[in-house]
């Protein structure tokens, strides 16, 4: 089943993951276009979809492959609206780095 | 639910059962690994009987049956395909029907039992809801960690006894923590994990330094050993001592680590 995990990661995790396919949670500081500027306990640009709907300061939750220059292609994206505890969601992905066992 | 077993009609044996009924926060990737003891056994994870199950996930796809529901659910850590079953009563129930056409992508939790059915798992749902607060997803995940570390290191103590000082093992324990960063104790491993990568590789230098004792380790000995940049050990190390994890010894960058 190694196809279908998806780790999640934070900024600081991206060039461990160059080529994978990712989840991402965190807060939508800038829309340029097709571009999303991120913040994940780091800043990470992320070429959207057609159908992506972010709001900027809403929580986003992105699922895609990180590209080589450390920015990420979007499969899907979940606006996830303003009560997002992000440091929760940093503090998920520090543990499930540390128990990969339980987590992809 | 568990049809097989209501043949058994020993009191013993149902009081057993009923004892080691558990409700257990699971990620899916830990139902799709853990095993039966042996054939037709109970499911067993961690050493525990797998009984009822809760978990997150999102929906991948829906697909209504006359009997039951199957959704295939995704949390990140793999896919399994849950089937909730249709009460009799309730078969003609419209409410019902539109409680079970769950919108794709839309996170939800699931109570019930896992199950093996030729050789392929899946879930027995009793309940499907719809997960209204997304912050529910990590809380979910976090408690399904705890779980599984209560299970596995039994032996360690679970609770952190307070801001301790001394911490039996000491560098002795440290030394053998590796990379991982196992060997901490509960306080100190939340808190190295709140710290970056850089931050927790300094801090795994730092503790696991032989003969560090009070004097600490200076920056310079830390960036040439672990490979990182002065920049990066100096940044890690401010990182470190705001997290209460190290304190200053000689001078503003030798450091040694409070407790490990």
């Amino acid at each position: 089943m190694e196809a279908t995990s998806n780790p999640r990661i934070t900024c600081g995790y991206l060039n461990t993951y160059v080529g994978r396919n990712v989840i991402i949670v965190g807060k939508v500081i800038q829309l340029r276009g097709d571009e999303a500027l991120i913040d994940a306990d780091g800043n990470i640009t992320v070429n959207l979809n057609r159908d992506a709907h972010l709001l900027p300061g809403n929580g986003v939750q992105i699922i895609g492959k990180v590209n080589p220059d450390l920015s990420v292609k979007a499969l899907t994206s979940m606006d996830l609206g303003t009560a997002v505890d992000y440091d929760l969601a940093n503090t998920v992905v520090e543990i499930s780095h540390q128990h990969k066992g339980i987590f992809a | 639910m568990g049809g097989a077993s209501s043949q058994q009609g020993s009191q013993s044996e149902g009081k057993k059962k009923y004892q080691d009924d558990s409700l257990r926060p699971v990620t899916i990737k830990q139902l799709i690994e853990c095993k039966e003891s042996y054939p037709n056994s109970d499911m067993m994870l961690d050493g525990a009987t797998l009984t009822q199950i809760t978990f997150v996930g999102q929906v991948r796809s829906v697909n209504p049956q006359t009997t039951n529901t199957t959704y295939r659910l995704d949390d990140g850590t793999g896919v399994i395909d849950v089937k909730w079953w249709i009460d009799a009563d309730k078969i003609d129930d419209d409410n019902d029907a539109a409680n079970r056409q769950l919108t794709l992508d839309t996170y939800v939790r699931v109570w019930g039992r896992l199950m093996t059915f030729n050789g392929k798992k899946h879930v027995g749902a009793h309940c499907v809801r719809v997960v209204a607060d997304f912050n529910e997803v990590n809380y979910h995940l976090l408690e399904a960690t705890y779980v599984h570390l209560s299970l596995t290191r039994a032996a360690q103590p679970k609770q952190d006894d307070g801001d301790g000082m001394f911490v039996d093992g000491g560098y002795g324990a440290g030394a053998g923590a590796g990379a991982g960063g196992s060997g901490y104790s509960h306080e100190v491993s939340m808190r190295r994990a709140r710290c970056s990568n850089k931050a927790q590789k300094v801090f795994d230098f730092l503790a696991n330094f032989p003969n560090a004792g009070t004097d600490g380790v200076h920056a310079n000995l830390v960036a040439s050993s672990t490979g990182l940049s002065r920049v990066d050990v100096e940044a890690a190390g401010a990182e470190l001592l705001e997290h209460g994890l190290t304190y200053v010894t000689l001078d503003d960058e030798t450091w040694a680590v409070l407790e490990v």
